[in-house]
């Protein structure tokens, strides 16, 4: 009976140090949903995040070795790729789309413009093996990896296991992503009753509750579906979005509604990166809207606001941007 | 009490000589009945003509054993990559299956759609193994490809790569063979009939989820059978 007491006790022990490393690894804000994330497929620990860390900025897994992740999200652009519309990858070649930013992954559901991959854990895959951005293959990376001195002994140190795997890269690459949290705004400050608005803000604040939140909705300021936005089509790209994968007709030109948070480092804007600056964006909401079969039944009357609505409501925007996320040490080059 | 033991040892060999024992399930990929062999020449009598393969590639999944229709058992290993380059690949050892009673098994040609949508796995579906889709999420079910001078592709190459899980093409197919006595079961996979049904003079590609993909893997479930 004694026995099984002690038992007992080093079981729930074991538990309450499990759940504690998570947290201390990944812990949102009160004011943040349940992550979409399963954790217990691919429970954190230190050793798995800072491998992930460590390939994350390594252009060793691209084919000539000059392409990391970061080259595309880097960590002063909230993992996204400031001034450049479309994604530019190996050998100069540019891609079709805007290069995300990356952060909050472990609420999505789907990931890609147009939603192609669906676990984070797969999403790496994508840009490793395209040929226009790292135009690598896993297996190749493996191989690389395994005859690079410091990797065999960090696998080891993770997985307990120093024969690398294109299972163990992917999700050490999860691992680290999913530690990129933004949720330190002023907004989130504001959410925590730590701050306030100012006038200007709040104005902002409610003009985007009656217009813009239906798709970017709070606290991640996106509900992670997709919508065709009523861009005009870029014929030197043609893309039409999540048709392009579903070849389902009431898919075309349907985007994934993107976070709204961290505007200031992550522009240009859109799945082409056509507008620079935000007042552009407003404006298409405004004036810009091209009407077809698809389009988001929230923009079949264009959304109405004065010159100093649209001010207002950029004030309000600009709480959502987060230095001290975009600034953390411990996301930045493993050092 | 020697006789007694000696007694009930004879009656134990008795029995499990009776009984149909299993070891292992083979995989034959055949055509005209001749195994195939990587990269060597065969005859298509589909198209008078040679044709050769460098990968037949697929997925064994939730291989279950029947009575009469009365469930028994599965196997462990809920999913096995059946690759021709492997050889060990082709072999399923029953482990303790093997002394169970069954006479129909019954598996499924390809991923299902929970594994599809759940991140990363290792072994045979770690996505090193060229049977998951890079630029979309989902596994590959079933890949061939070969050369034949009759295909009129760049370099006489024909390739078909079947997956998809998610609606209106999800392409998992369920397959079902009722298997007598023989102590290794081998299924056979015969690439001439599905010569004989696609026609590689106008059908060379497949590479994505859809609709001919679809209709091929029902074709391809069918084809298998147990070989005498």
């Amino acid at each position: 009976m004694k026995l099984k007491f002690y038992f007992f006790i080093i079981v729930v022990f074991s538990c309450v140090a499990f759940c504690a490393e998570q947290i201390s690894y990944f812990n949102p804000p009160e004011h943040f949903p349940q992550p979409a994330y399963n954790f217990s497929d691919n429970p954190l620990t230190k050793a798995k995040i800072e491998l992930g860390r460590a390939l994350f900025y390594d252009p060793i897994l691209s084919s000539d070795n000059t392409i990391s992740c970061a080259s595309c999200h880097s960590p002063y652009n909230a993992f996204a790729h400031t001034d450049h519309d479309l994604s530019h990858g190996i050998n100069d070649e540019i891609g079709t789309r805007n290069a995300p930013a990356l952060f909050n992954l472990a609420w999505h559901k789907t990931f890609m413009w147009d939603g192609a991959i669906n676990h984070l854990d797969m999403q790496a895959l994508a840009p490793i093996s395209h040929p226009k951005e790292m135009n690598e293959s896993l297996k190749n990376v493996v191989g690389k990896l395994q005859n690079k001195n410091i990797y065999p002994s960090l696998f080891y140190q993770a997985f307990q296991d120093s024969i690398i795997t294109g299972e163990h890269i992917l999700k050490a690459l999860s691992q680290f992503q999913l530690t990129l949290v933004s949720a330190t705004s002023k907004y989130d400050e504001v959410k925590k009753e730590l701050t306030q608005f100012s006038q200007q803000e709040k104005n902002g604040y409610l003009l985007f509750q009656k217009n813009c939140n239906s798709c970017h909705t709070e606290p991640l300021f996106s509900n992670q579906s997709f919508a065709n936005n009523g861009l005009p089509i870029d014929t030197t790209l043609n893309d039409f979005g999540k048709w392009m994968v579903t070849k389902q007709s009431g898919d075309s030109l349907k985007f994934k509604i993107p976070t709204l948070r961290n505007l200031n480092f992550t522009h240009p804007y859109m799945h082409d990166g056509r507008f620079r600056k935000l007042n552009q964006v407003l404006n298409h909401y405004t004036k810009g809207i091209s009407q077809s079969p698809t389009l988001a039944p929230e923009l079949k009357n264009p959304i109405e606001l004065t010159s100093n609505e649209k001010t207002d409501l950029i004030a309000f925007l600009l709480t959502l941007n987060d230095k001290k996320f975009v600034f953390d040490q411990k996301h930045q080059f493993p050092r | 009490m020697k006789f007694y033991n000696i007694f009930i040892l004879l009656l134990f060999s008795i029995i499990s000589f009776a009984q149909p024992s299993h070891e292992v399930i083979e995989f034959k990929l055949s055509i005209n009945h001749h195994y195939i062999n990587v990269g060597e020449k065969h005859f298509t009598h589909a198209t008078s003509d040679s044709i050769s393969f460098d990968v037949i590639r697929f997925y064994i999944s939730n291989v279950q054993f029947f009575y009469e229709e009365e469930f028994i058992s599965s196997l462990e290993k809920k999913h096995h990559l059946v690759d021709l380059e492997n050889p060990e690949s082709l072999k399923i050892n029953l482990g303790k299956n093997a002394q169970l009673d069954f006479n129909k098994i019954k598996f499924d040609l390809g991923i299902d759609s929970l594994t599809n949508v759940s991140g990363a796995f290792g072994g045979d579906l770690d996505p090193t193994n060229g049977m998951y889709w890079t630029w979309q999420s989902g596994y590959i079910n079933f890949k061939l490809e070969g050369v034949t001078p009759s295909c009129p592709a760049r370099k006489n190459s024909f390739q078909f790569h079947l997956g998809g899980y998610q609606s209106p093409f999800s392409n998992v197919q369920a397959v079902e063979l009722d298997i007598a006595d023989e102590k290794n079961i081998i299924i056979e996979l015969p690439i001439d009939l599905l010569l004989e049904k696609i026609n590689l003079t106008e059908t060379y590609k497949i590479m994505s989820p859809n609709q001919p993909a679809v209709d091929l893997t029902k074709l391809i479930a069918s084809l298998f059978s147990i070989a005498k």
